[in-house]
């Protein structure tokens, strides 16, 4: 029986992370970018802000590079003349938008022991917010799954399949997770539940600054968490003031934002940082230079 | 270890290494390296193998396994078990008698699987013992996998204590055929077992008359289920069965259609009506919720729920015409079997069903298709004649479907493609993100 490979959900930041590639031998033998956390991705299932689209080839051979962000870091997807189907799709895309995208891994390695992940889209289609937040769901349960599964192998003496799948772990993620750990030691698995967090956070955006942090995560002093909230409070005041200043709904001119912010006693560079952070965040973005929009 | 205990495993060292190295050459270091330095069989093999410059990872490893996870053909692995029955017999084996051993292993998961020394040299397992069995091997036998004791294996005596099987485990003595009984819960069910005991509830029943060559003959069908699925059965005898009650049947047998198990049983099987607990009919009813990896590892279940994302859509979605003689989609009118016929429009969906374990094919036909998504045939059929684009409505349903996280109920078969679902019922899944997040946000924080 041969079956389809599985399409992962993991985020940016752990998938763009991965250095080990496991190359299938033989014909049709399936290639795998095996990721910190123990994913085995063949496939993958992402959904993010397709925040950047340029076509680095030519208008007759086009051949496009996409930008999408989980809201913290960013895939890099590739699509060439061998992927026609995405781009037909990518080619009416014009960014910022929510897309879905199952697609194939891909790595480029320039020299030995580098390599660089990328992905190679087969299925892109624009979606709503609710699909990009079911998604930020479904990676961060799937993450926590893996950062479980790693934790436990890291507990074990020789960590093997067997034991792993004894525990519950399906077959799939335990082989994994036995690869991952001889290649990358010491993983950093507080930093990925600092990353789930930080998605979910992004699903509830209110409760931004009680989210417990785990104990032994560098925590922040007190006045900087003070501080952070503050950042939160003018953040969502220059979103106001753009809101304001869009009167013809191409977006506020950056003159205007810079006048207006600074009555609110916003100085000009912080004003920038402010800006860099919200489109970072995917909350806004450049239409044209030197104006600011809502998404 | 003496010569004699030491004589498989110099096989097996002068197999890895190919016949590089002389068999009495690969003895006397293998008796130097146990019997003098004192290392374990293991350890010496490994070191023999890599200073003849062969690869230690080729030599079969004795792997500890439960009885539960016994595959069909291991090459070599070791079992902590008590030994049920066992009753020596002779065989011809080459043209001259030989006494072999056989009878029923159980572990303390109360699983059971029979077994048979070939070399009664090597070990002598007695009814009611413990015994570390190592270097076995397994075999298939009508599915399910027997353990075999070669002249490699080694056994040894354990106490008392250290194997406690179940009391639920009895095992009849040992006769011709038999094979060791299995207590299942459906979802354990597979194609070709033997001897199953299952408990559960009748969810429906049917008399049937059947002509056999010894006359007419009254067979029941229907679905027993249990907490962890539902499963079609066949009666051939009449045991008064009755719709609702609780039933325990032993003897009965699997057989399957793709993937599907059918539990069978005749005369030779047994109904009790035992005094447990099993839930009410209304919960057994619902279909149970299965992750895909599950039921790869089964390989089909009968009416089950899995929820994922739509990854892809299949060729063939969309407004299809059949042959009206066969039901095969028809290409322009014409049938690969039956020529130029009146094709007749149907309409489908065939997408792919990825829940992040793996991946299944669901297949819905017309009335799950207008449900779904809201087109009818009618309407289909109106949009190609209108577009003259009879594709154009599976590009619709492609915008409609791609990347949306779904549910579907159905039966779920296995083939040469994989898994593929027969949907009975579908439906968009709309989930309170906020709750949801809120839930999983719990869940670290107790971490």
């Amino acid at each position: 029986m041969k079956t389809r490979e599985v399409a992962w959900r993991v985020f940016a930041s752990e998938y763009n992370a991965s250095t080990l590639e496991i190359k299938g031998e033989g014909e049709k033998a399936p290639s795998y970018v095996v990721t910190p956390l123990g994913a085995m991705v063949n496939r993958v299932f992402i959904v993010g802000l397709l925040t950047d689209l340029q076509n680095l080839g030519t208008e007759g051979e086009p051949y496009w590079r996409a930008l999408l962000s989980d809201g913290m870091s960013k895939f890099y997807l590739f699509a060439g003349k061998y992927n026609p189907e995405a781009m037909v799709v990518l080619s009416k895309l014009e960014p910022p938008a929510y897309v879905a995208v199952v697609g194939k891994t891909r790595t480029y390695s320039p020299e030995e022991g580098k390599i660089f992940v990328s992905i190679r889209p087969e299925k892109i289609i624009r979606v709503d917010e609710s699909i990009k937040d079911n998604w930020v769901l479904e990676a961060a349960r799937s993450t926590l799954k893996r950062i479980d599964c790693m934790e436990e192998a890291m507990q074990m003496e020789s960590p093997s399949v067997e034991d792993l799948t004894k525990l519950g772990y399906p077959q799939s993620l335990a082989e994994g997770v036995v690869r991952a750990l001889p290649h990358y030691k010491e993983v950093e698995l507080n930093r990925y539940r600092g990353m789930v967090l930080e998605a979910i956070e992004q699903l509830l955006p209110e409760r931004s600054g009680e989210i417990a942090v785990p104990a032994d995560m560098p925590m922040a002093g007190p006045e900087e968490i003070e501080d952070e909230a503050d950042e939160e409070d003018k953040e969502e005041l220059v979103l106001r003031l753009i809101d304001k200043l869009d009167t013809n709904k191409k977006g506020a001119p950056l003159a205007d934002l810079i006048r207006e912010a600074g009555k609110a006693g916003i100085g000009e560079a912080e004003l920038e940082e402010i800006n860099n952070s919200l489109l970072d965040k995917g909350l806004i973005y450049e239409p044209t230079i030197g104006k600011m929009k809502r998404i | 270890m003496n010569k004699e205990e030491i004589a498989p495993h110099v096989k097996e060292i002068a197999r890895v290494l190919e016949g590089k190295v002389k068999e009495q050459d690969i003895e006397k270091d293998l008796d130097n390296y146990l019997n003098v330095y004192r290392m374990s069989l293991e350890a010496s093999k490994r070191h023999i193998v890599r200073k003849y410059g062969g690869d230690p990872n080729s030599l079969t490893k004795g792997e500890r396994k439960l009885l539960s996870q016994l595959g069909l053909s291991e090459q070599s692995v070791d079992l902590l078990v008590r030994v049920m029955s066992s009753n020596t017999r002779e065989v011809m084996v080459g043209g001259s008698p030989k006494t072999i051993e056989s009878g029923i292993l159980a572990d303390e998961n109360g699983n059971t699987v029979k077994f048979t020394v070939w070399d009664l040299s090597k070990a002598d397992l007695k009814a009611g013992e413990n015994y570390l069995i190592r270097y076995a091997y397994t075999k298939e036998w009508s599915g399910q996998p027997e353990v075999h004791l070669g002249n490699r294996a080694v056994v040894e005596l354990r106490p008392q204590d250290e194997v406690k099987v179940p009391d639920s485990v009895v095992v009849p003595q040992v006769g011709g055929g038999y094979s060791a009984p299995i207590v299942a819960k459906v979802a354990d069910l597979r194609e070709n077992m033997n001897n199953v005991t299952l408990t559960g509830r009748i969810l429906a029943l049917k008399k049937k008359e059947v002509e056999t060559p010894s006359g007419k003959k009254a067979m029941y069908t229907g679905i027993i289920a249990d907490e962890t699925g539902k499963v079609e059965f066949t009666a051939w005898h009449d045991f008064g069965l009755k719709d609702n009650e609780v039933i325990t049947v032993s003897n009965a047998y699997v057989k399957g259609w793709k993937g599907i198990p059918r539990l069978s049983f005749g005369e030779r099987g047994q109904v009790t009506r035992p005094k447990v607990k099993m839930p009410t009919v209304d919960e057994l009813s619902r279909a149970v919720r299965k992750s895909i990896d599950e039921l790869e590892r089964t390989g089909g279940a009968s009416d089950v729920i899995v929820t994922g994302t739509i990854v892809d859509i299949k060729k063939g979605t969309g407004l299809i015409f059949r042959c009206p003689e066969c039901n095969r989609v028809v290409q322009k009118g014409v049938c690969q079997v039956h020529g130029k016929v009146q094709q007749v429009p149907d309409l489908r969906i065939k997408v792919v069903v990825d829940d992040g374990s793996a991946a299944i094919t669901a297949v819905m036909k017309k009335e799950v298709t207008e449900q779904l998504t809201g087109i009818t045939l009618k309407s289909a059929l109106d949009e190609a004649r209108e577009t003259m684009d009879p594709e154009a409505v599976g590009h619709r349903f492609e915008e409609q479907l791609l990347a949306k996280p779904i549910e579907v109920r159905g039966n779920v078969i296995s083939d040469d493609y994989g898994l593929s679902m027969n949907v009975t019922e579908a439906k968009f899944i709309e989930l309170d993100v906020r709750t949801e997040a809120e839930a999983l946000l719990k869940k670290i924080e107790v971490i």
